[in-house]
């Protein structure tokens, strides 16, 4: 199964690059048609994705969200399904796009990390372990989609009027929905996240707080994108303002994932 | 408007919750980067003297209980409450409002279709409920449906699940009872001061085939020295499986190693102790004398430049790591192998028999119920707040028998108007077709 799995991975890489060079090929030659070629592949792409977590964890008997390779990878797929989700739901392949580029450089750094199934070491073999990492993967992914769709805000504000993405891009009061909805979806999810590890932590430790660098992060994250849903509804800061700040939390998620687990070692420094 | 009353409604402005939560942010990541608890001396060796006493003089060696942020934590309970206190009867006043057609002609709203033929399927679209049919002030024919209502109340309710969860937590960490109880299987150790003693009836380290550990496991039983005749209650707890006996909640935390100590008096045994490491073993009819286990490696291996540390964690080759001290100063400090003697003046000491110990946490939270009320509160109030947005669409009957549809959808933005208005379109243009 593992070996299933790794053939997977390596299949999955090639369908995203390919859709990433696809969603490039659209914007360059401006074919519609390129564009649902590409989100066909994508969510071929996903599916093959989807089949290789299913054997990693079979291969590995217990789910497969307990170490970098697998959270990374994981993640990745978290930010396809949104992405891909918010591309079919708003019509919008452009963001595909943005997306694809990030989607391929998480799977990349996944595939930097070691492959190795360990055995789980005894805080780590609870049920919460599922419903804390999974709902972590949608927070992440809808934050790296907010993140997207903040780029593209402001890149918008810099193209040319009549053009072809200017026609492809939803209108700036849109777009400015569109990364709402995004970040509301991966508040929701982060609140879960905290809640379950909460609980987790509780059953494990004996605390179900304790200031861990990881805790604090997701934190300080969760803070950042309540600012975010508080300065948008403040005027004059709807738009460019909350873009910029869509582009910094998922800074900050980035650095709650990566960052704390290499240079603020905690509780959490097994993930 | 007076200074006091500028103060206050700043206090509650949700400009000052903004405030308050960028400070807040800025605070936890400064409390995450520096390592919390340590000594001004730990903060000098890592960094340099001079940070070591800003750290100190900021109280970042434990920032998440200093004064400053205590007070932005207080601050934004206060502005929390107000906000949600001042809000709390326009909220009502909107809550009813939203359930009922607007009353005057200029009502806000966010998309508007005229002219239409048949609005009542335009409802259907919106997905709003069946609409209700009344007539205006000015004798017309109005529609009108609402959904969401509740959707008003979310940030209200998150706010409210806030303030509880921060109460619950600070009523837990000011009333928290916590000890630390340790042994190996056979020891009998009081927990505190509470008047109950747990008694480490055993303790198992489960292994996989791979020498893995798999799980901790304490067979534990608690007496109750407080109550006639000390009745008692036992459980079995393991990591993620703690148990709860009389209001206490026992957690297998973790573990380590323990040692058999024996001290020789002109070759008789006068004491005989198993210590765990870390621990000072007193000798008996000698209490200047203090002899400390300070490690144990069972696979020893010593590093010039590196010292002690074990290749694995079977015992292939058991070392024990000690220090001496007569009248609290240290005589020496060395490893002892299995077998070998520690020699001072008339006493003799051994170690033997490594064996594991369990680390058992108690813990007594009244209050945790309180912050996960509050947890569960505030996922409610963000559902509510971000997935049930407040709509309300109503069509009036122009004398021409024509009707003019209204939406009004604050939070869905330019997302609504267009969903309103394709919703508008598809009808018309299935109106148009079968015509």
């Amino acid at each position: 199964m593992l070996r299933v799995e790794n053939t997977l991975f390596t299949v999955v890489m090639l369908a995203y690059f390919a859709a990433m060079i696809l969603y490039f090929v659209f914007i360059a030659v401006k074919k519609d048609g390129l564009a649902k070629a590409a989100m066909l592949l994508q969510a071929g792409g996903l599916l093959l994705h989807t089949a290789a977590l299913v054997c990693r964890g079979v291969g590995a008997g217990r789910l497969p969200l307990t170490n970098q390779y697998e959270f990374a990878t994981a993640f990745a797929w978290g930010l396809s399904l949104v992405s891909l989700v918010f591309v079919v739901r708003f019509r919008f392949p452009v963001l595909g796009a943005f997306a694809a580029p990030v989607v391929f450089l998480v799977i990349g750094y996944a595939a930097m990390q070691s492959r190795e199934v360990r055995e789980l070491m005894p805080a780590l073999r609870s049920n919460w372990l599922g419903f804390h990492v999974s709902t972590a993967i949608i927070a992440y992914g809808a934050f790296g989609v907010s993140f997207v769709l903040g780029i593209i805000f402001l890149l918008r504000e810099r193209m040319a009027a009549g053009g072809f993405l200017d026609h492809h891009i939803p209108g700036r009061e849109k777009l400015d929905m569109i990364a709402y909805r995004s970040v509301s979806l991966g508040l929701l999810f982060l609140t879960f996240t905290i809640l379950t590890g909460a609980i987790w932590a509780e059953r494990a430790w004996g605390s179900y707080w304790s200031w861990d660098p990881k805790e604090t992060w997701s934190l300080v994250t969760w803070i950042i994108y309540a600012n975010y849903l508080h300065l948008r509804i403040r005027k004059g800061w709807a738009g460019r303002a909350a873009a910029i700040f869509a582009v910094a939390g998922f800074v900050c998620v980035l650095f709650t994932y990566v960052g704390v687990n290499t240079l603020l070692p905690g509780v959490h420094s097994y993930a | 408007m007076s200074s006091l009353k500028r103060v206050w409604k700043f206090i509650s402005s949700m400009k000052f919750a903004i405030l308050l939560l960028a400070v807040l942010s800025l605070a936890c990541a400064a409390g995450s980067f520096v390592t919390q608890g340590q000594t001004y001396e730990w903060y000098a060796r890592q960094t340099s003297e001079r940070t070591a006493a800003l750290i100190l003089a900021l109280g970042l060696d434990d920032a998440f209980h200093s004064a400053w942020f205590l007070v932005i934590t207080g601050f934004l309970c206060l502005n929390l409450l107000l906000c949600n206190v001042l809000r709390l009867p326009p909220l009502i006043r909107r809550t009813a409002a939203a359930g009922a057609p607007p009353r005057t002609l200029n009502a806000p709203f966010d998309a508007r279709v005229d002219a239409l033929s048949d609005p009542e399927s335009l409802f259907g679209k919106l997905r709003m409920p069946a609409p209700k049919r009344s007539t205006d002030d000015m004798g017309r024919e109005v529609l009108f449906a609402s959904k969401h209502r509740a959707g008003l109340w979310g940030a209200w309710v998150c706010h409210l699940g806030i303030l509880l969860l921060i109460l619950g937590f600070a009523l837990g960490q000011a009333t928290r009872e916590q000890y630390t109880v340790y042994g190996v299987p056979g020891d009998v150790r009081p927990i505190g001061d509470t008047g109950y003693m747990l008694v480490i009836d055993d303790f198992r380290i489960g292994l996989r085939a791979d020498d893995t550990v798999e799980q901790y496991t304490a067979d534990i039983t608690v007496y109750d020295m407080n109550a006639d005749g000390a009745p008692s209650r036992s459980a079995t707890i393991s990591v993620n499986n703690p148990a709860t006996l009389y209001g206490m909640k026992f957690f297998q935390n973790s573990t380590g190693w323990a040692a058999t100590v024996r001290v020789l008096k002109s070759g008789e045994e006068i004491q005989r102790e198993v210590v765990c490491a870390g621990d000072y073993l007193t000798v008996k009819d000698n209490a200047d004398l203090v002899v400390c286990l300070n490690a144990f490696y069972p696979d020893y291996v010593f590093t010039p430049g590196v010292g002690p540390s074990t290749a694995s964690g079977k015992l292939d080759n058991p070392a024990y790591l000690y220090s001496v001290y007569y009248q609290e100063r240290m005589l020496g400090m060395n490893a002892l192998m299995e077998g070998e003697e520690l020699t001072i003046d008339d006493y003799t000491v051994t170690f033997s028999d490594p064996q594991s110990y369990t680390l058992i946490q108690v813990k007594r939270d009244r209050f945790t119920w309180l912050a996960l009320a509050g947890g569960l509160i505030v996922l409610a109030g963000l559902a509510l707040a971000l997935y049930a947005p407040t709509a309300r669409v109503w069509a009036i009957r122009d004398a021409n028998g024509a009707w003019t549809a209204f939406g009004a959808c604050p939070k869905g933005g330019a997302l609504f108007r267009e969903r309103f208005q394709r919703a508008a379109q598809a009808k018309e243009d299935t109106t148009d077709a079968s015509s």
